[in-house]
Formats: structure tokens, C-alpha cells, sequence
């Protein structure tokens, strides 16, 4: 056992933890503050990596790239590509409530996966693209994956800023006041479409910018990194056991799920060779069940929405309304 | 946030805890696939073929005198996430000498960028098709027994128009597999004169491709070309082409060649299909694999099983050859197999250890083909095409 | 291309495509109506209830039609038991907390699979079954079979729903489950008999794929989304417009071909999902608006 392979594992878990941070954060401002249910994260995170990879990446055959862009004009990129797409999608989807609005998000997710598959000239198709720059990657293995950690911990540190920023300043009031009363919301003359599609663009520019991430760490990007299951679905996990409604829980949540997710193959790993495979499923297994728990012991999240108002008075709207106005309001 | 730190105190703790047992091994080496995913019915023979390849060398007196060799399975799902992931671990907390997979070129790729390559860890993958897997700066790192899908495309195509195919329709998977092959070999039969009447891609795990294959045979064509995998959507595929005579003829390539097809359709209603799948010139090589998987319970016409038990056995030999030296088993794994030095069969682990000691240069002559490495760490491949014969697959000679 | 061509190619796979989608399309749109969320298990409980038709059929030696019914009551004793184990304690609780429990079903339930049944695409029945024509009309038995089932099956949920006292009470917790709750409906044994309902829609639906396709561990996860589309295309909550959402995206999905690279075929659903949404934002039949 060598201290510096576990240590080594310890900053990719947390690089990684950073990554998907950054898309919980997102997801938060959705659905967390608005109420918005965007299953469709996996969209924005694909746009997020191919322009990042598009705009830095050195020329190659058959699609497109060569531009070799600094890293930062990448991810700056990355986020408005990404901010570009949602503003059409969230101008027509949002009208749509809840459930609604949850299966048209996962439907154009759907379409850029296709997309990204499929045009070949814009993507490199299947294939997908390769020699990604990565900042620090010259560096050694240990000394490159911190570096890649400390730039994770400084952006995930100034979104979280940003994001905290925004949700206590009027802007956040009106966003909550919206998803907990809309008609009361619209009654006192909010343009509740408007600030609607601020937070859908915002959190889809966040996703993005998360995309890029994931695929400057990984210096490739294929389209099998924005499979539904671990782009959308795990965060969708993360964001509600870590506490919607709670940037800090947000981020705790993706930590608790992404070590619950990779340790629970060390621990089937223990069992005999002979079930060396069957141990994959029950890992699967194990997943699912830990989850359960969490929801049956913690079902508020873990860390559960803070109280925004300063009024003490003002009666703080309980978690169910909260939700039930979400998915079952009018 | 406090929370987060005891968090990754716990991880730390844990993964040490954990570990402590599995550390008794001798020599491990990390076997990653993708268990769990779109390839969870291809994934375990593969698996098993290469835990045969360690099996042997255990049983024949051990690696570096003596020691065992263990394998440590990993799950990559066949994505970045968790192929990056499973590696970290591998690499990290097992602390494994060298990698056999991952099985998914998009896997592949992020774990060779992100992982295997900074960590100088060899990675040899038995079926990353991926043109893209050439390009890897790698510093020589990255190997695969599997030869790129253009080799195997174009001989498809040269080797139709030879047996006097010259029109034919062509169904691909939309992966990095389907759409490799599926170009090289679109782009030689047409370079050589044939017609392709119909080109489209799939996507997979659809109920009914049958509209697509109508679509298909609108060009007139006879023959359908499937670039796709014998137990997943190929299956399908071939199954609604026969049932509604779409075709007549049916050509696969390596990824069709699958017991699945012969088990669910019938041998009797696949008289008119072939594929197409790489074999070694010194023909024993195969046989030798093949009854020896046959042995242990495995099925030797699983797709990529002899690409798996070859990068099992090659990793086994580089690791012998480089003494132990994490470092020198890329270097080892061209010098244990590039076409120069006394024969090594698969199975012939004791008389390869014998041959090492003496300083005698080996030649692998795997199941697979010739593996001898070009300077991209790629394989070129021989093929043969198969034919359904009494329940099983029989080569009907070789294809160039 | 004939006339004909275009029905034997395109419509009737799409018809049949359509059928299997609209029985999982209806087990969505009851739980939507009457338990009012999204349930992510419901492909791998199909799954489940495919694997388990076909444990039948291999142990007893049974038929298939006899596996079916055995295998809807078993996938729906697991739909009952899911809900008492593991959705029962988060009914007072936001509804997405619900939605990820069942995604936490999902997969159990697959790993479930995994570990009995193991990975290797199986089939119920071994060889290959040709199309018999009726005038020129090229069918498979099975094929009308999913067909006709799926009508039947739907029918007899019909005439449940609407002429007996627990189908009644049931479309009342749908309609409004406050006044339901005050006019006496049993609020858990309606929640039991609608899982159990859902339990045997969702074996049919995975048992049909299997038949006219194979089995595999992931057949219901990718189904997953074209039956959450057909379900919602059709209204929220309303049964013939589960069958008509999955009649009409099986049929698109299939004639799609015809103008469309074959690669975006599944775009497609989403696409006239989303167009209909913009134009009746409620679905075909007026659904509900949750």
C-alpha cells in the first residue's frame, strides 16, 4: 500500500467531485431556486465539452478544430455555446410545467447526443475528439492532477461565489417568491417567463462550463461520456440526497453519491475471483440500496434548504408546498 | 465545509482498510471492462478469457519465479466516467502493474489521457477499435491486440468482390466500431468497383429495424453487410432481415461472429451468412486456445475472446520479460512479440519463462493473429471468413 | 415502392413497435395520474417481468402463453412490494424524492437481473418465425398477437376502470385524491391495486419486446424514454392516450426512414413530442397538468 497512490486517488476523486459540482450547482439554480425540472442536463454538459474541445484542440482530419484557442477562451466558450442552445430551448420549453418540461428537456437532450453522434464534420462523430489540451498536463502524474485540482477548487470556489451572490440578491428573492407562489409572484408585476429563462440559460451555461471541465481532465470527449445515466440522472441523485435549495448541500451531495459510487467497488472487490463479474452487478446493486437509505434517513436532503428571509416572522414555507408547487400546483 | 473533509478522510481510511487483504497478491495486473453498460453481454467471456491466460501461467510454475499473477477486475461501464474512475483505483489503490482493457475506445481514451500514461502504466486494450487510439500521445504506452477497423473493412470488401459480391447494402452500429469499419470498407469496395446500394447507421437497443432494412434493400441489393455485435442489435437486425427476406446474403465482420446468432436464429436459417474475424497464420495458435477455453466452461466464438486472452497472455510475457519493472513493460511487450525469435504458442507459458531466463528472444503467435506491434502500438490483422457449419463457425479461408 | 411495401415495412412494425410502447405507456400514465410521478423503474421492471416469463418457460416448460400471466403476477407482487419497501414512506414528501427513489429501483432491479439471469441475450423461443400473408398483408402471428393483447389487455383495464368500485375509486384519486380521501376511497388499498395493475402492464410490455425482439438486461432502460414520450404526447393520466402516444410514435419512429438518416430515427419521437407540446400543451386527449 503506497500512501502516494492513495493520495493520488483522493485528488481525482475530489477533481472529479469538483466537476460534477459544477453541474449541480446548475442544476441547483433550475431546480433548487426556480422549480424548473431540467432532465436534460446531459445536453448542455455534451455542448459544454465539444465546443471547449472544438475551440482549443489542435487540427484534425475530417472534422471540426484546429483553432488552438487558449484554454480559458475555451471554457468561456463552452458556457456560451451552451447558454446559446438553452435560450431557444428554455423561450420554448418553459411554458411547459413540471413533468412536462422535464420530458421535452430529456427529448432534446436526446437530439444533441444524436447530433454529436452522428455529425461526424462538426465532432468527429463516434470517434469523438481526442488530444484535448489539459492545463498542468506536461506536469507528472501527482503534481498535474493537483494543479488541475487547485484550478477545479478556484472555479468551482468563484461559481459558488457567484451563484451564493445571486441568490441573495433581489434577483434570488424574486426566483424563489416565483417558484413558491407563482400567482402572487405575477401579481406584484414580476415577469416571471423572463427571470424563468435567466435561471434556465444560467444553470445550462454552469453545465456547460462543467462539460468543458470534464473533458480538458480527460483531454478527450466521445460520445459515450454523455450517456443519460451518468450525465443526467446521477446529478438529478446528487443535487436532491445533498439538499435542492442549498449550494452547500449541492456539493456535499455530489461528494456523499461520488464516493458511495467508487468505493462501492472496492468493497465488492473483496469478494472471491470466482464472482469477480458478479460483484459488477451487485456493486449496481449496493448503489441503488445506499440510495434508498439516504432517502428513507435523510429524505430532506442532507443538508436541507437554509431559511433566505431575514423576517422572522415571515413563516418559512415548508418543504412540501415547496415541491407539491413544482409538480402539482394549479 | 467540514463535511467534505471528513468525507474524504473517510475515503482514504476506507480504501485502506479495504485493501489491506487484497495486497497479498504477488503480481496484480488491473483487468477493466465494461461489466456494467451497453456491452454487459460481451464483457464476461472476454473477461474470462484473459483471467485463462493468468490461470495458466499459475498453473505452470507462477510468474518471476514463482510468484502468482492476479487479475483486479474493473468496471468501466463502457464510459469516461466510469472507465477513469475504475482505473484511478486500479492504478492507485491496487497498485497494478499493467492494464488489459478497457474494453470501449471511448474508455480508452480517457483512461489512457487521464491516467495510464501520466501514471506510466501500460495499457493494452483487446478491443478499442478507434481510429482515434493511433493518435494517443502516449509516450508508446498504449497498445491493443485488436488490429484498427480499417484493416478488417477493407479486406471485408476486397475479399466480397473476389467471391464475386459486387453489389451490397451495408447496416453499421452508430458507434466508433460500426462507423470504422463501415467506412474503410465503403470506401475500398467502391475504390475496387462495387456498388453500395444502401449505407445507413443504426442506433442501438431499438425494437424494430425493419423499416430501416426496407429502406436498405430499396437499392436492389442482395447482400447486406452488418457492422454490428452478434448478441446486441445485430442480432435483431439479422433476425428481421431473415424473417421478412429482405436479402439473401449476409456479411458480418468480427462482431457478428457470435455463438448468440447461431444459438437464438438456428444454424439452419444462417446458411447464407459469413463473417469475417481475425485468426493467427500459425493456425495451431487458435485450436490450442480454443480447446483450452473450451476446458474452463468458456465459449471460443464469444466476440473478442481471442483478443482478450491474447493481451492476458502478451501482459503476462512483457511482465516475465521486463522483470517486474512497471516501466519496462511497454518496451518488453514489442520485444515478446515482434516477429523475430523462437515461436510462442498460447499455453506455453513454462517454455516462454525457460526461454526468457536463457535470454532468448520469444515470438507470441497469438489466437488472434501475429500481434507483432507497429510503432503506433497497433496490430495488423489477418482475417478469415466463417461459415455456419453444424452449430458452430468453420473458416472458409483467409481474406486479404 | 408499392403500397403494399409501405404498410408490410413501415406500418405494420411500426403498429407493432406502437403496441409494446402503449402497454408500458399506460402503466406511466397511471402512475402519473393516480401516484402523481415519473416512474424511472418502469422499463427495468419490465425487464423483470420479460426475465421472469422467461424463467417460467425454461423451468416449468410451460408455453409462453401460459408464462405470460404467471410472470404479470409476479412483476406485479414486486410492484406492490416496491412501493410498500421502498415508495410508501416518501408519499407525504416532495414527489421528486419519489422519482429518485425509483431511479434507485431502476437499478436494483437491473442488477437483479444481472445476477439471476446473468447478460447473454436470450431469446423465448430459438429459430426464426417468417411472415404469413394474409392478401398481400405480410404478418407474423406474434405480431398480431402483440397486437390483439394489447388491446385486450387495455380493454379489460377499461371496463375495470370504469364500471367496477375500485376502477371507479381509482379514477378518483386521479380526478382529485382530496375529495376521493373525503368521500371514503381507501387511499392505500387504491395505491396497492394500482401498483399491482402497473406491475402486470409493465411484464406484458417487457414479455412483448422479448417475443418479437430478444431478451437483454438493458431492453426496458432504452425503452424507457419513447413510453415516457408516448404517455405524456397522449395526456397525462389518460389511458387511450397512452395507446394512441404509443401507437403514433411506434408508427413515426418506423416511417421516419423514409425522410430522415435512419441514425436519428429515435430523434424523432422527441421531435413530434415536442411540436405537439407546443401546439396542445397538454397532450393529445386534454391530460393533466401536474
Amino acid at each position: 500500500m503506497e500512501l502516494i497512490g492513495l493520495a493520488n486517488y483522493a485528488v481525482y476523486m475530489a477533481i472529479f467531485i469538483g466537476i460534477y459540482a459544477i453541474l449541480a450547482l446548475g442544476l441547483n439554480i433550475q431546480w433548487g431556486f426556480t422549480g424548473l425540472f431540467n432532465a436534460g442536463i446531459a445536453g448542455f454538459f455534451a455542448v459544454g465539452a465539444y465546443a471547449s474541445s472544438v475551440f482549443t484542440s489542435p487540427a484534425a482530419d475530417g472534422r471540426l478544430g484546429g483553432y488552438d484557442l487558449p484554454i480559458v477562451v475555451g471554457w468561456i466558450g463552452a458556457m456560451v455555446c451552451a447558454a446559446l442552445i438553452a435560450w431557444p430551448i428554455g423561450k420554448v420549453c418553459l411554458r411547459f410545467r413540471s413533468d412536462y418540461l422535464a420530458i421535452a428537456t430529456i427529448g432534446v437532450a436526446e437530439i444533441i447526443r444524436l447530433v454529436v453522434k452522428s455529425e461526424g464534420w462538426m465532432t468527429g462523430g463516434a470517434r469523438g475528439i481526442n488530444n484535448v489540451p489539459r492545463p498542468f498536463g506536461e506536469l507528472p502524474y501527482f503534481q498535474s492532477q493537483l494543479a488541475y485540482l487547485a484550478l477545479i477548487i478556484a472555479v468551482v470556489g468563484l461559481v459558488y461565489f457567484l451563484v451564493e451572490r445571486q441568490i441573495k440578491a433581489p434577483w434570488g428573492r424574486m426566483m424563489r417568491a416565483i417558484r413558491d407562489n407563482e400567482a402572487a409572484a405575477a401579481a406584484m408585476g414580476k415577469d416571471i417567463e423572463q427571470r424563468r429563462l435567466e435561471a434556465f440559460v444560467f444553470g445550462a451555461a454552469l453545465m456547460g462550463l462543467g462539460g468543458a471541465l470534464f473533458a480538458h481532465f480527460n483531454r478527450s470527449i466521445t460520445p459515450e461520456a454523455i450517456d443519460p445515466m451518468v450525465a443526467t440522472f446521477l446529478i438529478w441523485i446528487m443535487l436532491i440526497l445533498g439538499g435542492s435549495g442549498n449550494n452547500r448541500g449541492a456539493i456535499l451531495g455530489v461528494a456523499v453519491v461520488w464516493i458511495i459510487w467508487s468505493m462501492s467497488e472496492l468493497v465488492t472487490d473483496q469478494l472471491p475471483q470466482e464472482y469477480a463479474i458478479k460483484a459488477k452487478y451487485m456493486r449496481i446493486f449496493i448503489i441503488g440500496l445506499m440510495l434508498q437509505l439516504v432517502l428513507r434517513f435523510r429524505p430532506e436532503g442532507i443538508l436541507p434548504e437554509p431559511d433566505y428571509s431575514n423576517h422572522e416572522k415571515k413563516k418559512k414555507v415548508p418543504d412540501a408546498n415547496k415541491a407539491s408547487d413544482a409538480s402539482a400546483a394549479e | 465545509m467540514k463535511l467534505t473533509h471528513l468525507a474524504f478522510a473517510a475515503t482514504l481510511a476506507g480504501a485502506t482498510a479495504l485493501t489491506a487483504q487484497s495486497a497479498l497478491a504477488d503480481v496484480k495486473v488491473g483487468l477493466l471492462g465494461g461489466v456494467s453498460g451497453p456491452i454487459a453481454a460481451m464483457a464476461p467471456p472476454m473477461l474470462d478469457a484473459a483471467q485463462l491466460a493468468f490461470q495458466q501461467v499459475n498453473d505452470q510454475g507462477g510468474i518471476l519465479g514463482g510468484q502468482s499473477i492476479e487479475a483486479v477486475v474493473g468496471d468501466s461501464a463502457c464510459n469516461p466516467q466510469n472507465g477513469v474512475d475504475s482505473a484511478t483505483k486500479l492504478v492507485n489503490v491496487e497498485q497494478v502493474i499493467g492494464l488489459v482493457g478497457p474494453h470501449c475506445s471511448g474508455a480508452v481514451l480517457a483512461v489512457a489521457n487521464s491516467v495510464s500514461v501520466p501514471a506510466g502504466v501500460t495499457l493494452l486494450t483487446p478491443s478499442g477499435t478507434s481510429p482515434e487510439i493511433t493518435g494517443l500521445q502516449d509516450n508508446d504506452t498504449v497498445m491493443r491486440t485488436v488490429p484498427s477497423d480499417d484493416y478488417q473493412g477493407r479486406a471485408l470488401a476486397r475479399a466480397l468482390l473476389e467471391r464475386g459480391t459486387s453489389k451490397v447494402a451495408v447496416a453499421y452500429l452508430n458507434n466508433d466500431y460500426g462507423t470504422g469499419l463501415a467506412e474503410s470498407f465503403k470506401d475500398e469496395f467502391e475504390a475496387n468497383g462495387g456498388a453500395v446500394a444502401g449505407y445507413a447507421a443504426h442506433e442501438e437497443g431499438k425494437a424494430s429495424y425493419r423499416s430501416n432494412l426496407a429502406e436498405l434493400s430499396r437499392g436492389g441489393a442482395d447482400t447486406l453487410v452488418i457492422f454490428d455485435y452478434g448478441d446486441g442489435t445485430g442480432l435483431t437486425i439479422l433476425r428481421q432481415a431473415l424473417e421478412n427476406g429482405f436479402f439473401e446474403n449476409f456479411v458480418g465482420g468480427d462482431g457478428m461472429k457470435s455463438e448468440a446468432v447461431i444459438n437464438e436464429l438456428g444454424a439452419e436459417n444462417l446458411t447464407t451468412f459469413v463473417a469475417s474475424s481475425p485468426v493467427g497464420t500459425a493456425s495451431t495458435s487458435l485450436d490450442l486456445f480454443r480447446d483450452a477455453f473450451t476446458n474452463v466452461g468458456g465459449d471460443p466464438d464469444a466476440i473478442f475472446v481471442t483478443t482478450s486472452y491474447d493481451a492476458g497472455f502478451l501482459m503476462a510475457l512483457a511482465i516475465e520479460k521486463a522483470g517486474g519493472d512497471k516501466a519496462g513493460i511497454a518496451t518488453a511487450l514489442r520485444e515478446v512479440s515482434n516477429g523475430e525469435g523462437e515461436p510462442i504458442l498460447p499455453g506455453e507459458w513454462e517454455k516462454a519463462v525457460g526461454l526468457i531466463a536463457e535470454g532468448t528472444a520469444i515470438d507470441y503467435k497469438g489466437a488472434s493473429g501475429d500481434l507483432d506491434f507497429d510503432e503506433n502500438g497497433d496490430v495488423p490483422g489477418a482475417y478469415a471468413l466463417f461459415e455456419v457449419s453444424e452449430d458452430t463457425f468453420k473458416s472458409i479461408g483467409e481474406i486479404k | 415502392m408499392t403500397f403494399m411495401d409501405l404498410i408490410n415495412f413501415y406500418f405494420v412494425p411500426g403498429v407493432v413497435l406502437g403496441s409494446i410502447y402503449a402497454l408500458g405507456a399506460v402503466g406511466i400514465t397511471l402512475v402519473f395520474g393516480i401516484l402523481r410521478f415519473a416512474h424511472l423503474a418502469h422499463g427495468d421492471l419490465a425487464t423483470f417481468g420479460a426475465f421472469a416469463a422467461l424463467a417460467f418457460v425454461t423451468a416449468l416448460g410451460v408455453s409462453v402463453w401460459v408464462a405470460l400471466p404467471l410472470a404479470m403476477v409476479a412483476a406485479g407482487a414486486v410492484a406492490i412490494g416496491l412501493d410498500r419497501y421502498f415508495y410508501d414512506y416518501l408519499r407525504e414528501r416532495p414527489k421528486i424524492l419519489t422519482v429518485m427513489a425509483s431511479l434507485g429501483i431502476a437499478l436494483m432491479l437491473r442488477a437483479i437481473v444481472q445476477v439471476f439471469w446473468g447478460v447473454d441475450t436470450e431469446t423465448y423461443t430459438r429459430g426464426i418465425v417468417r411472415p404469413e400473408s394474409y392478401w398481400g398483408l405480410r404478418i407474423r402471428d406474434r405480431e398480431l398477437y402483440t397486437f390483439v393483447a394489447m388491446f385486450a389487455i387495455v380493454g379489460v383495464l377499461w371496463v375495470f376502470l370504469q364500471n367496477t368500485k375500485w376502477g371507479k375509486a381509482m379514477r378518483a384519486m386521479s380526478d382529485n385524491p382530496d375529495l376521493a380521501l373525503l368521500s371514503g376511497v381507501d387511499n392505500r388499498k387504491v395505491t396497492m391495486l394500482t401498483w399491482a395493475i402497473v406491475g402486470m402492464l409493465c411484464a406484458a410490455a417487457g414479455f412483448f419486446l422479448g417475443l418479437n425482439t430478444e431478451l437483454k438486461a438493458l431492453m426496458g432502460w432504452t425503452m424507457l424514454l419513447p413510453m415516457f414520450a408516448a404517455a405524456i404526447l397522449g395526456g397525462v393520466g389518460r389511458v387511450e392516450g397512452a395507446v394512441i402516444g404509443g401507437l403514433i410514435i411506434g408508427v413515426v419512429e418506423e416511417m421516419s426512414v423514409l425522410v430522415i438518416p435512419s441514425e436519428y430515427k429515435a430523434a424523432l419521437a422527441f421531435a413530434i413530442l415536442l411540436l405537439i407540446l407546443l401546439v396542445r400543451p397538454t397532450g393529445l386527449l386534454k391530460g393533466k397538468v401536474l
